[in-house]
């Protein structure tokens, strides 16, 4: 559990972070989501006390970070693959990071299996390629088997493979009753990932729900190819569809669900060749949400932000 | 979403952060790197081959009498800590690396990750490393000090191994490198910059004290040469002089001066925990409020 009261934080004149209250709850994984600058990075970094907030609070699991006696078992993070000396193997890394909680060679090999590094970790970091890093990120994240997962960008340089394992990885670890806080600007993934999205644009809070309903906020269509578009459109508009034209045959449709436009069709006889009910995109739900942030209040709901 | 208020909550398992594994943890971080044994090993290397070097090239050649044993031991002395004069500058980069390196790397952010509250782990790291020297220093004037010996020895100069004196003049040349290097530590944990570090470093060890030096020497101003005490390299000269002239065997010891200090070994060792003390808790006040 995460939850950040009045969060803020400044550097200088510029406010990185503004004012923000949120929770991460434990059991789900939380996509973090914002525009580059809006404060995701800043904000994980103050949860496990590497930037000082400038005001208000957050605490895990009840506690500031620091005053945890054993802060690796609480929060495990990835909040940048490069935090490691290049001149050391990644297996000396994790036997220095995990000595300070006596966490001894058998997890650190354990991890090492888990994110696939067993050919590479005796090896200095230096010749990594990127993917590998973040390996080694996740890898030291999960070096406490921690109650709470904090992880930037996780899949970032990963293979297809590798993306694939985080994913699963994140949503077993939610399942074991674990807070998992995760960002990426990988929206199809983002949807496949997580169940609650938190979107932060310039520092604010610009929508806090579940990921189903964030996707409405976009809304869904329908597509229809047909001979006559022109007469279909008028009829389907005169039944509270708003119509637009997408091409010389083609409309999309929303408003209208796609077995009343088959029966206004079918009605009027008009020959349709296509239909096809188009999902809303968390894409599309996102960019609408942070086309301009500033519009945006930090208490304003989901359902507000659809009008 | 319902299926949320039924998953238990994961309860973690696993032992405190300790400060004992903290030490473990930078006792693994010090020997993992190349540069700490690069260093080291330089370190013995030059101190062994500058002993054997100024061993065998001091004489008392031209002194007429009876060379007073204080100056055989003064010399003896000499002969083996005058490689502190670049042995300094060894440990002073390394002290910087040590620290300044987890700045450039990234590595800090581990670091303070796991251990959040910060000052503990600046602390194990100086104690670490200032441990190490301490060892790998002993183990240099350990392996020179018979090579020195028997090199004064075939130029007809007898050292006395039974003088408690020349055994902590000694001490006081380790001591030093271990302070010099916790000095530069203390730099680089302010300064967070590798090349910087080592510049500030070098620049109070080498030209602080020629500047100061030349100054001095031009105004010839007691006082300006009583500033030079407060340097750490003059300090370190204090700590591990041997009481005694063998450039001048029967001149009177302390020499009379107008005006000019003449410090005790302790004094000069007071002088360099004084800095350790001072940049320990300028690098812990800043440590505890940088953003990392």
């Amino acid at each position: 559990m995460i939850e950040a009261h009045s969060l803020t934080k400044r550097y200088g004149a510029k406010t990185a972070v503004d004012n923000i209250d949120f929770t991460v709850r434990p059991g789900l994984v939380t996509g973090f989501l914002g525009p580059n600058g809006a404060g995701k990075s800043t904000t994980m970094r103050m949860i496990i006390g590497l930037d000082r907030p400038s005001g208000g609070t957050v605490t895990v699991n009840g506690k500031p970070y620091a005053h945890h006696r054993d802060p690796l078992h609480q929060v495990g993070s990835l909040l940048d693959a490069k935090a490691v000396h290049s001149g050391r193997s990644a297996r000396n890394h994790l036997l220095a990071i995990g000595a300070t909680h006596r966490i001894g060679v058998r997890r650190v090999d354990e991890v090492i299996g888990l994110t696939g590094l067993e050919s590479v970790a005796r090896k200095r970091v230096h010749g990594y390629s990127l993917g590998m890093g973040q390996r080694l990120g996740l890898a030291a994240a999960l070096l406490g088997d921690p109650a709470t997962l904090i992880l930037d960008e996780p899949v970032n340089g990963l293979d297809p493979e590798g993306v694939a394992w985080v994913r699963q990885l994140a949503r077993q670890l939610a399942a074991e009753g674990r807070t998992v806080l995760l960002s990426s600007h990988l929206m199809s993934e983002m949807a496949q990932t997580a169940d609650h999205l938190i979107i932060l644009g310039r520092g604010r809070i610009v929508a806090d729900a579940s990921v189903s309903e964030i996707i409405s906020v976009s809304g869904d269509s329908v597509t229809v190819r047909t001979s006559e578009p022109d007469r279909l459109a008028g009829l389907l508009r005169a039944d509270g569809a708003s119509v637009s034209s997408t091409g010389p045959d083609l409309l999309s449709i929303s408003d209208l669900p796609a077995p009343r436009i088959a029966e206004v069709a079918a009605g009027a006889g008009v020959v349709i060749y296509e239909l096809t009910p188009i999902r809303g995109s968390l894409e599309d739900a996102y960019l609408a949400l942070t086309r301009d942030e500033v519009e945006y209040r930090t208490s304003r709901t989901v359902t507000e932000a659809r009008r | 979403m319902s299926a949320t208020t039924l998953t238990p909550v994961f309860i973690p398992e696993g032992r405190d952060l300790s400060f004992g594994g903290v030490l473990r943890s930078e006792w693994i971080k010090l020997r993992t790197v190349r540069s700490t044994w690069w260093c080291f090993a330089i370190l013995i290397a030059l101190t062994i081959a500058l002993g054997i070097q100024m061993s065998s090239a001091l004489t008392f050649y031209g002194v007429e009498g009876v060379i007073p044993q204080v100056a055989v031991q003064a010399m003896a002395v000499y002969g083996i800590t005058v490689s502190t004069d670049f042995g300094a500058l060894i440990v002073s980069t390394l002290g910087v690396l040590i620290i300044a390196g987890e700045y450039g790397t990234g590595m800090i952010r581990s670091t303070l990750t796991a251990v959040p509250k910060r000052l503990p782990a600046l602390l194990a790291k100086g104690l670490v490393f200032g441990s190490a020297t301490f060892v790998v220093s002993v183990l240099a004037f350990g392996l020179t000090v018979p090579l020195s010996v028997a090199f004064f020895a075939g130029n007809g100069i007898e050292v006395d191994l039974g003088d408690t004196r020349y055994w902590l003049s000694l001490l006081g040349g380790v001591g030093y490198l271990v302070f010099v290097g916790l000095i530069a530590f203390g730099l680089g944990a302010i300064i967070r910059n590798t090349a910087g570090g080592i510049a500030v470093a070098l620049g109070l060890n080498l030209a602080a004290p020629l500047v100061l030096g030349a100054v001095s020497g031009i105004t010839q101003a007691p006082w300006l040469q009583n500033v030079q005490y407060f340097l750490p390299s003059n300090a370190g000269r204090v700590l591990f002089g041997y009481p005694a002239n063998f450039a001048d065997p029967f001149a009177p010891y302390p020499p009379a001066t107008d005006g000019i200090w003449v410090m005790d070994a302790w004094q000069g060792g007071l002088v360099l925990v004084a800095w350790v003390v001072v940049l320990f808790s300028v690098a812990a006040v800043l440590l505890k409020r940088r953003d990392a």
